[in-house]
């Protein structure tokens, strides 16, 4: 069984429920208008410059939803009894789906900044929730990846 | 190994914002506009737009492709601001037709005096030709010894409500913007020579800058080969010409020369 600190399933999962939240409303703005944010849509800050623009697709797929799909997973994988588990895959699938993640959030801060030349702050606050969730599972992996090793 | 991973993303997100805040700070004056100003547009950007070399405009010439402007009856009442002739503009942000003729009438005022204030933005992200760089009239001064600029930005790139015309610019706009003479009625840009001329839409194909940032369509203006230069330099050198009608070929440096005289002399008669 990994071992983690107490507070480490109940924030992560918080995190990853938030991301939840978050995703979901820009995902409903996406189907539905850009002007349902609550966001500036003048200056630098404009949410709906960026849930618009070419980048806010990939593949076809908008980037809306694959971040509620990211979170969902998260939630997933940040439940207590994921933490708990002994397979290694799950903390395995933890660290690698927040790594793609974090590498995901890197080109989005890039495109927003120098391609779309806006920043989206929702979009930015699913970015720091998807960094504490990557800087949690990177802070435990020892533990978590770890454990196997030494029981085994 | 952890804390360096994490500091890393960090330092590359921190290096990012500082790289674009320095940025944005060489970008046109600020807007109050709702523009969020064209990605990348730099002064320097600004001022090659102001300044196209004239052989190069003299080079590019009106190519064919190019859509003539209307030439108003001769009954046409006299349109004057200031006492003096008037180009009038009425467009918005959000259309990405003005995106693309903005840029021919900065080069072609530009000829004629000098723009203080002129602002940068990017047309719809929902729109055809989404975010196209350009610039706005909203917030900039044109001054001339010979003719008066008169715009309305009628709304932001998000459709927000940004200048209400003047009651000339509304009575121009209601009495020629018509499909008897454009084709269809209300379409924006609109724009009037004084007097002389008008037209309704955008003169040259907008693909041409599709693309290409601020800053790359600014320096393809110099190449009188480039497709953004036959279509931007191309129907600047229309409205010179039509400007140039409208100022008894003054200033004879610009209107006196053959390329503009040619220009002149294939402009659409009344």
């Amino acid at each position: 069984m990994s071992r983690v600190a107490r507070p480490i399933p109940t924030l992560s999962v918080v995190l990853a429920l938030a991301g939840v939240g978050v995703s979901t409303y820009l995902t409903i703005a996406h189907y539905t208008s850009p002007e349902i944010l609550a966001c500036s849509a003048s200056g630098t800050i404009d949410c709906a410059r960026v849930t618009t623009s070419a980048q806010s697709a990939v593949l076809g797929i908008p980037v809306a939803v694959l971040g509620l799909g990211f979170f969902v997973a998260m939630s997933v994988l940040c439940l207590p009894v994921a933490w708990r588990s002994d397979r290694r895959a799950v903390h395995l699938a933890r660290l690698a789906a927040t790594t793609i993640g974090i590498v995901f959030v890197l080109w989005l801060v890039y495109a927003e900044l120098f391609i779309i030349g806006a920043i989206c702050l929702w979009c930015t606050v699913a970015h720091v929730l998807a960094f504490g969730l990557f800087a949690i599972t990177l802070v435990t992996a020892p533990d978590t990846l770890g454990s196997e090793v030494h029981e085994g | 190994m952890t804390w360096a991973i994490l500091g890393g993303v960090v330092v590359v997100v921190g290096v990012m914002v500082v790289v674009f805040v320095n940025r944005d700070q060489t970008a046109g004056p600020a807007d109050t506009t709702g523009a969020t100003g064209a990605p990348g547009a730099s002064q320097a950007a600004i001022a090659k737009v102001q300044n196209v070399p004239a052989s190069v405009l003299a080079t590019v010439g009106v190519p064919s492709d190019i859509t003539p402007p209307v030439h108003l009856a001769s009954s046409t009442p006299a349109v004057t601001v200031d006492g003096k002739p008037a180009i009038v503009y009425v467009g918005a942000e959000y259309c990405p037709f003005c995106a693309a003729e903005r840029w021919a009438m900065v080069v072609a005022l530009s000829r004629f005096g000098t723009f203080t204030g002129l602002g940068t933005t990017t047309s719809s992200s929902r729109d055809v030709h989404p975010d196209t760089p350009t610039f706005t009239f909203h917030g900039a001064t044109y001054t001339s010894p010979y003719v008066t600029f008169s715009s309305a930005e009628t709304q932001t790139r998000t459709g927000k409500h940004l200048e209400t015309p003047t009651p000339q610019q509304e009575r121009l706009f209601t009495t020629y913007d018509v499909a008897a003479l454009t084709g269809s009625d209300g379409a924006i840009p609109f724009v009037m020579v004084g007097n002389l001329y008008m037209w309704a839409g955008v003169s040259y194909s907008p693909d041409v800058l599709t693309g290409n940032t601020f800053d790359q369509i600014a320096s393809a203006l110099a190449d009188p080969t480039s497709p953004i230069a036959q279509g931007i330099d191309g129907t600047a050198n229309q409205i010179t010409a039509m400007i140039c009608q409208l100022t008894d070929d003054q200033p004879a440096e610009v209107c006196n020369t053959s390329s503009v005289q040619h220009a002149e002399s294939s402009l659409p008669s009344a």
